[in-house]
């Protein structure tokens, strides 16, 4: 164990800094008149705004701080910036979305389980690792639920808390009995232990520890809770849950299995492959006859998880890249396409793929950027989406997950008939109310502009972002 | 940093403005119709001013410096496997001449679209805004095109342009004619999209080809002399042909089909449809020269072998390119002279001339494809547009035969006409179709006569008959457009449209006049020197001595030529004066050359009948296939099996069902029993809405997965024990 000094504080300024920011915003909370109380959305996004950039500003360093407690390498500064960038743009859509009732406590919740997340994307100890978890946990049940004069939105966030509490009391077993193997929480030293111990013990914890991780990013069997949740919550928070919190989930998965189990490096994959495949096409297959968008999205993050997991079992660089780009392009689509979700049921209070008849003629530039939002999430070029598959699938081909791959594709087309089912309704369907334009709020105009143009982007410049990262990853590797 | 660091990177953003344009009008502008053309040629401006920056630094009198050192920059863009998709732009002297006359016509002629596509701004189309956000596109892809450091960018631009161009020419799609044999707009787009799409075919396959030999596509890398030594010794599939030959003849198929090359001509003509500012553009200017452009660029990969000094051999891409070339510019030439619509006689002699570039080519002569490329998009668009202006201010009239004496109607479009008209018959020494043909006949005169190549003969020959005949339709049609007295009242209530249109033309016609004298030969008497011939020390330097093996260019003046170059022009001209202009035409009078011709007029007329061969021996054919394919293959066979797969389906599961009923319904009834409460209390089996089945089944798999991987290998034997493996 190292001995503690000050300047390891800096390694967690920007985590400080949001603590900072969550206060500042309560207690900005306090002076601020109750009709005014939309402007700390704006106080929010300025300050991860911030944050975002300090972070990318920060060097990573490769050393582990707190005694061991967390390593704030390339990989982990890759997850933040998602993390913070979700909060952003979660932040923005937030203060548009009327039936939320805004006050400091919800931004300041957000700050919260942004700040577990960043913990979760560094933490290299099993106690920091669960802290880190249950922080950004606790604070999702919370906004799952902030609507709590709504039936579906209490209800979401109750069934969020429950499968929640009882994922984190699964892993909890799993980690007692790591620490009760190795004597000690650090992965370092818990893995070296692990090479010596017995495989099904071994086994039994990392598949109790599995149901931990399993329930963030909402794979298969551990996914049920999702599209309850999703539907229910309020719209913003539908779309940080199935962003921020999913990539959380893959952060924590990734470093686990190259830092924690290396021990099982042959016995995962297989489980990770079967996983995936079930999670792909079930997530698919599912999403194929939902009439409620939110529910319809739900289906399809499940999905997306499962490519993900491509990314994650074929490891490497490549791997490991592959998924970080995806999750950025993913963050950035997904939160753009629940902004159009939450603009529309703030106009017409519903969530039903019929309502969105029309919407090309009722508000172009809203039909424009749905289309592009759900094309880059069916991976059509040249949006990220697009490129961000070829990455994960060339990663998993890479690694000999042929099969796996091959399933995954034929997916993908089964996708695009959902997606290109509400592009249909929207641009061809006629509706009576043609003539109701949607209003656009501007800092929702803003999350679609940034949406639409990094979807783009994303696709069209994607070996500059692509080589960024693999730079950051290599960290690991070398 | 300096200005010449900079200078790869302006090149790189040439094709974005307008492209940024594009989106920006069809997507949010196009209800206004002003504020539309004001963003196109606000786009084009701009990328017309950093394209001319950019010529203008890299011009020297000597190209050799930039041709070794061309502006170049390149991205990798697609990481896949080891090596990455790269991206980059290049500007070598050729690429800069080209950048430079694209960027002023395109320039040109989206201001003349303001007048056009609104009549002077008294009737603006219904799909104004429309119009423009397509030649925004269309000048993407051109100026993109001409940017591009590799084959696949090229292509990719080269595409864009195809739809531009399908798009463009069936702009007017309502349109209907009632004689159901004239091809209406609709159609014309569908036909110059699918004839061209062969040609692309083609040259895809050619780029595929080069890539999977080389491993690259880059033009630098492509174009060594090491790469093509590779090339021009590797056999290809077909025996007898090197790779560099196969890939130069694939590639020159993309080509035929975009330049409008026999057999794959057809198209042009019928692309007239389209509104005139995008005949000019599309199908003079621009897009059909990126065709022989492409050739141009690939030249060294086509005449690899070519030895000038070692018997004259020539490659079998090069005799493909003078053939065809020689016939297509011949054939193209006699059906000019009997066609009656003014933008129909020259989409003839476009193809025409685009068939002199490719012919020069084929022979090996370089410079002067290239010199007669840039000199032919300045006269051929000033012509078009001026056939655009004559159209507008006579009341959309395009019979020639219903025109006549708009000289003293539109003196200025009359006068920008006819310099345009001389330039392309090529009068002597004041304009630049002059020096631009002068050069191919001469070179080929050379070659033929001096350094005895026998194609080269014909080429010659071929070639001077076809210019005589170019000479005799221009003057035949400035005669029947311009003088004598009006044959219709339209023509006889014409007048000048509005500024937008005429300065486009003055504008082009000062080049068409003047661009000739960068390229006077050396040896020319008084007027050629030693820097005389610019244009050919500029673009005759883009490829290094070492790969290319050029026709020397003639050292000493061929009298022959030369007195035939001064004579054929004027003689063409004064033979459409003798017909045409001396005793001018009165109304419902027929062409004095249907007698004159005899049986033969009918065959030019039409068109040798090309498209009603290709109707009997591809279309109908392809119909009547298509046909068969749907009653026997796909309703017959395809969906016979399907259909049989499901009676044989339902067959099995009425065996199942049977099978169901008798043996396992009475174990697991009780099992479905419980499923089936669990799908009464929720829409769907698993997702029942109850945390705590969703709990429950968690903890299930849980175990299970627990169990398989701790006594996996325990359960597997026990089970091979039971069944006694």
């Amino acid at each position: 164990m190292g001995t503690f000094d000050t300047s390891q504080l800096l390694a967690i300024l920007p985590q400080i800094l949001l603590v900072v920011l969550a206060l500042i915003v309560l207690a900005a909370d306090l002076g601020t008149p109750r009709g005014k109380k939309r402007s700390l959305g704006i106080v929010t996004a300025v300050g991860l705004l911030i944050v975002l950039i300090v972070t990318l500003a920060w060097p990573e360093t490769t050393e582990p701080v707190f005694g061991g407690a967390l390593r704030v390498d390339g990989v982990g500064k890759a997850f933040q910036a998602i993390f913070l960038l979700s909060g952003l743009l979660v932040a923005l859509i937030s203060m548009d979305f009327r039936p939320l009732r805004q006050d400091g406590a919800y931004y300041a919740m957000l700050l919260f389980s942004v700040l577990g997340m960043s913990l979760m994307a560094a933490a290299e100890d099993l106690v920091m690792l669960y802290v880190a978890i249950e922080i950004a946990g606790i604070s999702a049940y919370v906004l799952v639920g902030y609507m709590r004069e709504d039936a579906l939105s209490a209800e979401a966030g109750v069934k969020y808390l429950l499968f929640g509490a009882f994922s984190s009391t699964v892993m909890v077993y799993g980690l007692s009995l790591l620490y009760g193997i190795a004597g000690g929480t650090g992965y370092g030293r818990v893995a070296a232990v692990l090479l010596q111990t017995p495989f099904q013990l071994a086994m039994v914890a990392f598949l109790l520890v599995l149901v931990g991780f399993g329930f963030k990013v909402a794979m298969v069997p551990m996914h049920f809770w999702g599209p309850d949740t999703y539907q229910g919550a309020p719209t913003p928070i539908t779309a940080f849950i199935s962003v921020a919190s999913k990539a959380a989930g893959f952060a924590v998965l990734a470093r686990a299995l190259h830092f924690l189990f290396p021990a099982l490096n042959n016995d995962w994959p297989a489980l990770l492959v079967a996983i995936s495949m079930v999670t792909i096409t079930l997530g698919n297959l599912l999403a194929v006859p939902q009439r409620n968008i939110k529910r319809m999205l739900a289906y399809s993050s499940i999905a997306q998880a499962g490519y993900v997991l491509i990314g994650i079992t074929a490891g490497g660089v490549a791997g490991i890249t592959a998924v970080i780009f995806y999750l950025l392009v993913y963050a950035v689509t997904n939160i753009g396409a629940f902004s159009i979700v939450s603009m529309v049921a703030s106009h017409i209070d519903s969530d039903d793929i019929q309502d969105y008849a029309a919407l090309s003629r009722r508000s172009p530039a809203l039909a424009l950027a749905m289309m592009v939002a759900l094309l880059s999430l069916a991976g059509v070029p040249p949006s990220g989406g697009f490129v961000g598959k070829l990455f994960l699938f060339a990663a998993g081909i890479k690694a000999g997950l042929v099969p796996l791959v091959v399933v995954a594709v034929l997916n993908v087309i089964v996708a695009l008939y959902y997606y290109l089912n509400v592009v249909k309704v929207m641009y061809t369907v006629r509706s009576e109310h043609e003539e109701d334009a949607i209003a656009v709020p501007a800092p929702s105009r803003l999350v679609l502009v940034l949406s639409v143009t990094g979807v783009l982007l994303l696709g069209i410049l994607a070996a500059p972002c692509y080589n960024v990262m693999s730079n950051w990853v290599t960290g690991w590797f070398s | 940093m300096t200005v010449h660091d900079l200078l790869p990177i302006l090149t790189a953003l040439i094709p974005l403005p307008t492209f940024i344009a594009f989106a920006l009008i069809i997507l949010f502008f196009n209800k206004w119709k002003r504020v539309s053309h004001s963003i196109a040629i606000g786009a084009m401006l701009l990328a017309f001013l950093m394209a001319q920056v950019v010529f203008w630094s890299v011009i020297a009198p000597d190209g050799h410096e930039l041709a070794e050192h061309p502006l170049h920059v390149q991205i990798p863009w697609l990481p896949s496997g080891a090596e990455a998709l790269e991206m980059g732009v290049l500007i070598d002297p050729l690429g800069a001449f080209v950048l430079f006359f694209v960027s002023i016509t395109c320039l040109c002629i989206f201001v003349y679209s303001v007048g056009y596509m609104s009549e002077g701004g008294k009737h603006y189309d219904p799909r104004y805004s429309r119009f423009f956000a397509y030649i925004s596109l269309f000048a993407t892809g051109m100026l993109g095109l001409t940017v591009a450091d590799n084959l696949l960018m090229l292509f990719i631009f080269w595409e864009i342009m195809g739809l531009c161009s399908y798009l463009l020419i069936g702009f007017w799609w309502e349109k209907n004619y009632p004689d159901p044999k004239q091809v209406n707009p609709r159609q014309a787009g569908l036909k110059a999209f699918m004839t061209t799409r062969v040609g692309d075919v083609i040259m895809l396959l050619g780029i595929a080809y080069l890539y999977s030999a080389t491993g690259t596509l880059s033009f630098r890398e492509l174009l060594s002399a090491e790469t093509l030594g590779i090339l021009k010794e590797m056999p290809s599939y077909i025996p007898g042909l090197s790779a560099a030959a196969l890939a130069g003849l694939l590639l020159f198929g993309g080509t035929v089909g975009k330049s409008a090359q026999f057999p794959l001509h057809v198209w042009l003509p019928d692309a007239m449809e389209g509104p005139t500012p995008v005949s000019a553009m599309i199908h003079a200017a621009t897009m059909v020269s990126a065709g022989v452009y492409m050739a141009v660029r690939m030249f060294p990969l086509l005449q690899v072998g070519f030895d000038i000094h070692h018997g004259a051999q020539l490659t079998t891409p090069m005799i493909v390119m003078a053939l065809i070339g020689t016939f297509s510019a011949f054939m193209a030439a006699t059906i000019a002279v009997a066609q009656d619509d003014i933008k129909r006689v020259l989409a003839y002699s476009t193809i025409s001339q685009l068939a002199y570039m490719v012919a020069a080519l084929g022979i090996g002569a370089y410079v002067a494809a290239a010199f007669h490329l840039i000199a032919h998009a300045f006269f051929k668009a000033l012509l078009f547009l001026g056939s655009g202006s004559i159209i507008v201010g006579s009341h959309h009239e395009q019979d020639m035969m219903k025109m006549g004496g708009l000289f003293k109607r539109m003196p200025v479009t009359a006068i920008t006409f006819i310099v345009g008209g001389l330039s392309l018959s090529g009068f002597p020494l004041f304009f630049a179709g002059f020096w631009s043909k002068d050069e191919i006949l001469a070179v080929a005169y050379h070659a033929g006569f001096n350094e005895g190549i026998v194609l080269a003969v014909v080429v010659y020959v071929f070639l001077a008959l076809g210019a005589l005949l170019t000479a005799f339709y221009t003057g035949r049609q400035i005669c029947l457009t311009f003088l004598g007295q009006p044959r219709s009242d339209h023509a006889a209530h014409a007048h000048e449209v509005s500024w937008t249109v005429y300065v486009p033309l003055i504008a082009l016609a000062l080049f068409a006049v003047f661009f000739g004298y960068i390229g006077i030969p050396e040896v020319f008497p008084l007027l050629g020197g030693e820097h005389s011939n610019l244009f050919h020390h500029f673009v005759g330097a883009t490829l290094g001595t070492e790969t290319l093996h050029q026709l020397p260019h003639p050292e000493q003046l061929d009298l022959l030529p030369f007195v035939l170059s001064f004579l054929i022009s004027p003689l063409g001209l004064l033979a459409g004066y003798l017909v045409y202009g001396r005793k001018p035409l009165q109304a419902g009078q027929p062409d004095p050359l249907v007698k004159a011709l005899g049986p033969l007029y009918p065959v030019l007329k039409n068109k040798y009948y090309v498209d009603e061969l290709y109707d009997a021996v591809f279309i109908q054919p392809a119909i009547k296939l298509a046909k068969w394919v749907y009653k026997w293959v796909d309703r017959w066979f395809i969906d016979g099996i399907l259909h049989n797969v499901a009676r044989g389906a339902f067959g099995l599961g009425h065996l199942n069902r049977r099978f169901d009923l008798a043996v396992i319904n009475g174990g697991v009834d009780r099992m479905t029993d419980g499923i089936k409460w669990l799908a009464q209390n929720g829409r769907q089996v698993l997702q029942t809405g109850q945390v705590q089945h969703y709990l429950l089944q968690v903890l299930f798999f849980l175990c299970g997965f627990g169990v398989l991987y701790v006594w996996g290998d325990a359960i597997l034997a026990f089970i091979q024990r039971l069944l006694g493996i």
